[in-house]
């Protein structure tokens, strides 16, 4: 018998080492992710209409192709032009602006445009936490599944928050960035602030040549610390000014700045120059290409781009995402949060990121054309915009011309928090302004910048592209080169749940290897579970077999307890 | 998108179209003078108009009469109904929803609107309205006062009628900016999207009539402005007997989903109260070392009362 055990225990060790050496041998295999278990969507929105890409006329007003593919609603471009009160009902109704969104009215100086400019905002959020149900309201990704808590200045709509009853993803009225505001020098505009929201706001006109304090509307720099309370839910207060000169400029919330602003609270105003029949494009929701562009600027360059950079942080934003009660959202946005203390993680362009911004915010150029980008940083660290491809030139800092004989040319553009740059691009081929037709990106070179929380590809990167590498329903053509950009529009990518070059070569080389070889997780949790069951099982017959002696133990135990106090002496 | 684009050309038409019925108004020798004005400014729209120089100094004036204007207006149509519900069902199939909402949208220069009307037509589930009520609702962020943690509420979080009751909903805006009273769930058939809708910037009132299904039912009403019913703007309006409660109503149902709440270290005026700084350190050091000894003490105590239980165990081990 004891010779049959011995033999059994052998074998029984061969085999082990046997498997053991042979899983050593060979390392995991390699997992590759199939595209089918991917939340995929489409590269291009097929729900917006391509009549929208084309050049057309609505309402007398002249608007030019936008070939990307989610060009602006040409009705908001029209609304825009003309004024909530002077387009038809039809247009109006094909916006979802209120009817007193934008009013112009009074040509004061005859030059055959409108000289008193009405624009009425509210305050909108986005991703915001709801007592009802787990997810979030109104919905806005700016990057597949990432949806940070947001505000924004939104137009004054009419109806609905979301997209319908069923929807929770916003009115596409309701975006990041607040709106692009266009006005003309000597225009009488005011900006009515509606403040719909649960919070104190208020608007600050930096670079806008404003009054301080208006005879009507009193103190209006927008400083709870200097001109004005803040204005609370549900108050409406105007700000009024008639600008003397041109430039592109910023507009922001000053309320609590340090979070407000990064919140979203933050937009471009460009002050055009004064010309005759200058029906400027008011609002230039969702900024980006600029499809009524003014007398002058139509004057200088072929096309003309507002191009807006942003950062959010996650711990930020968060924060309205995990209460609802506005008393705790305002503890842990003024009190508990510790700027000092924050990275940015989300980069934006216009406010999206790679690869949204390839929807909305590509530069598409033909060769020897002047296009004038005008870009704003309203993030809190310096940003670094590169050019691939191509030199531009400075033409206005902080809306103000460089003396045109110092103008000078670049391929990195940095820009301080707060600052605009204007940018003259010339698509000459000459080696310096550019190199020729392309798919050329362009990116924040601060290496974060190109990362949507860190993971890459993402960010506020987007392309200057040439229409001979503008591929169908306005992205551009990649794929002749081999390239797919179809995983970059899953969740999963941005999850970091996708090995990123899984794909590079017919085997994955570089893709994720499958777990340690042997036993996974679970067959080990098992297996231990059935371990501790054999030890459990081979306690009990222990005391099973020797209960007789455990039984004189313990009487002989309980005798010595019970026997009487004195006994030790 | 394209759902946006198909509302979008359905509110179109029926707006040309209401355009176009107020349009023809002033031809009525029955009208008010703030019909007048109205049905002028929509048409304004449909043309190309020189000057709105009213608009730009005046915010709110144009009428606090217009709903009750409405109502009369809409009762002079009912003739029309008729003929309006039997295109809907003509044009159901095509698709095309340009006529049948004639009356159901309006919408006034400043945005003020009123959707999903319904003044005559009968629910299946009645035979004949059951009484006619007028409920006032005020809409206003002083209204949220006396629900801590909200932002914005109606006067009240839920209103009762009968089944089969035609109800004339008078919604008052107080704030400056825009509100709304929206109700979901109404019978499809007759109210579009199951909503009514009222919807105005204030301070200014709007009012709209809805006839009520005539079983027991309970509606959500709620503003959709972002954030507003999350912070508060919430009720419902209870049918009959009612029907599950609405989750979530400042004041009537709890939350499904809440905050979690911690005390905060806030100053208080008894820090104040030992005078000066000195006295304070003084006492929370004491405070502080007689927490401290008090422990030990116990500990000590405890100690010496364990010490002929250690002491009898070894012996006895001897002894055995």
């Amino acid at each position: 018998m004891p010779i049959h055990n011995f033999i059994a225990l052998l074998t029984f060790f061969l085999l082990t080492s046997a498997t053991i050496a042979q899983t050593s041998l060979k390392l995991p295999e390699t997992i590759k992710v199939d595209p089918a278990a991917l939340t995929a969507e489409p590269m291009c929105d097929p729900k917006i209409s391509p009549a929208w890409r084309e050049a057309q006329e609505i309402d007398g007003v002249k608007i030019d192709a936008s070939p990307g593919c989610s060009p602006d609603n040409p009705a908001w471009i029209a609304a825009a032009v003309k004024g909530t009160n002077n387009i038809s009902m039809d247009t109006l109704m094909k916006t979802g602006l209120s009817p007193d969104a934008i009013i112009k009215t009074d040509d004061l100086d005859g030059d055959g445009d409108p000289d008193r400019i009405i624009i009425k905002l509210e305050i909108m959020e986005l991703n915001g936490k709801s007592p009802d149900f787990p997810g979030l309201v109104p919905t806005f990704d700016i990057a597949p599944g990432i949806q940070p808590g947001a505000w924004v200045f939104a137009p004054k709509t009419s109806g609905m928050s979301t997209e319908n009853f069923e929807s929770v993803r916003a009115n596409p009225l309701l975006r990041l960035p607040s709106p692009v505001i266009r006005v003309e020098v000597g225009d009488i505009v005011q900006i009515v602030l509606e403040n719909t929201h649960y919070f104190p706001h208020s608007i600050h006109l930096h670079g806008v040549d404003h009054p301080f304090s208006h005879g009507e509307h009193g103190g209006q720099d927008g400083v709870p610390q200097t001109s004005e309370m803040e204005l609370m839910p549900g108050e409406r207060r105007i700000y009024q000014f008639q600008a003397r000169q041109p430039g592109t400029m910023f507009y922001h919330c000053h309320v609590q700045t340090h979070t407000h602003l990064a919140m979203g609270l933050a937009g471009m105003i460009v002050i055009e120059e004064n010309k005759p029949n200058n029906w400027l494009q008011t609002l230039n929701i969702g900024a980006g290409h600029v499809r009524h562009p003014s007398v002058a600027v139509r004057e200088q360059f072929d096309q003309e781009y507002d191009l807006h950079y942003h950062a959010m942080d996650k711990e930020l934003s968060g924060i309205i995402q995990k209460h609802n009660d506005p008393r705790l959202i305002a503890r842990d946005m003024n009190q508990r949060y510790d700027i000092t203390d924050s990275t940015e993680d989300y980069f934006t362009l216009n406010g999206l990121s790679f690869p949204y911004t390839l929807r909305e915010s590509l530069i598409i150029v033909e060769p020897d054309q002047k296009i004038k980008l005008r870009l704003l940083n309203s993030g809190g660290e310096l940003i670094a915009v590169h050019t691939h491809g191509h030199h531009a030139t400075i033409t206005h800092y902080d809306g103000v011309e460089h003396n045109p004989v110092a103008q000078i040319m670049r391929d990195v553009f940095d820009m301080a928090p707060a600052q605009r740059l204007d940018l003259k691009l010339e698509t000459v081929n000459d080696g310096k302004h550019s190199y020729g037709e392309g798919d050329w990106l362009f990116h924040d070179h601060r290496e974060k910048g190109i990362t949507t929380n860190g993971m890459a590809e993402g960010g506020s990167m987007s392309s200057i592209v040439y229409t001979s590498y503008l591929g169908e329903h306005g992205m551009p053509k990649v794929s002749h080169f081999g390239i797919d950009l179809n995983k970059y529009f899953t969740k999963e990518y941005f999850e970091r749940r996708l090995p990123v070059w899984q794909d590079l070569d017919a085997w994955s080389s570089l893709g994720s290897p499958a777990g340690q070889a042997g036993f996974d997780t679970t067959t080990q949790t098992s297996l231990l579970n059935a371990l501790y069951g054999l030890l459990a099982g081979l306690l009990i017959y222990l005391i099973f077999a020797k209960r007789e002696q455990i039984k004189q133990c313990a009487v002989a135990a309980v005798s010595r307890l019970k026997s009487p106090k004195g006994s030790n002496q | 998108m394209a759902k946006t684009i198909t509302i979008t050309f359905i509110l179109a038409g029926l707006l040309a179209f209401s355009a176009h019925a107020m349009a023809q108004q002033p031809a009525k020798p029955s009208e008010h003078d703030h019909q007048d004005h109205s049905g002028h400014d929509m048409s304004q729209h449909n043309t190309a108009p020189t000057d709105h120089s009213h608009d730009h100094d005046a915010m709110d004036h144009s009428g606090h009469n217009m709903a009750p204007d409405h109502t009369i207006d809409h009762g002079d149509h009912s003739d029309h109904s008729g003929h309006a519900m039997s295109t809907q069902s003509a044009e159901h199939c095509d698709g095309h929803h340009h006529h049948h909402m004639d009356h159901d949208h309006i919408m006034d220069h400043e945005g003020t609107m009123i959707m999903g009307q319904n003044l005559d037509k009968l629910p299946s589930s009645c035979k004949s309205i059951s009484e006619e009520v007028e409920i006032t609702v005020r809409a206003g962020r002083k209204y949220s006062a006396k629900f801590p943690g909200t932002a914005f509420a109606f006067d009240q979080q839920q209103w009762h009628v009968k089944p089969c009751a035609k109800v004339t909903w008078h919604f008052i805006n107080e704030d400056n900016i825009r509100h709304q009273f929206m109700m979901h769930g109404l019978p499809k058939y007759l109210y579009k999207y199951g909503m009514f809708h009222l919807e105005v910037t204030g301070p200014k009132t709007v009012s709209g009539t809805i006839i009520v299904p005539g079983s027991d039912d309970t509606f959500l009403v709620h503003c959709d402005i972002s954030h507003h019913m999350e912070k508060g703007m919430k009720a419902q309006l209870v049918v009959g007997k009612g029907a599950e409660n609405i989750p979530s109503i400042p004041g009537v149902t709890p939350y499904n989903i809440n905050d979690t709440y911690e005390a905060e270290n806030l100053p208080k005026i008894s820090d104040k109260a030992e005078q000066s700084a000195m006295v304070r350190q003084i006492t929370a050091f004491t405070n502080n070392n007689f927490q401290n000894y008090g422990m030990m003490l116990i500990g000590l105590l405890i100690g010496l009362l364990c010490i002929p239980l250690f002491k009898k165990i070894p012996f006895r081990k001897k002894s055995g």
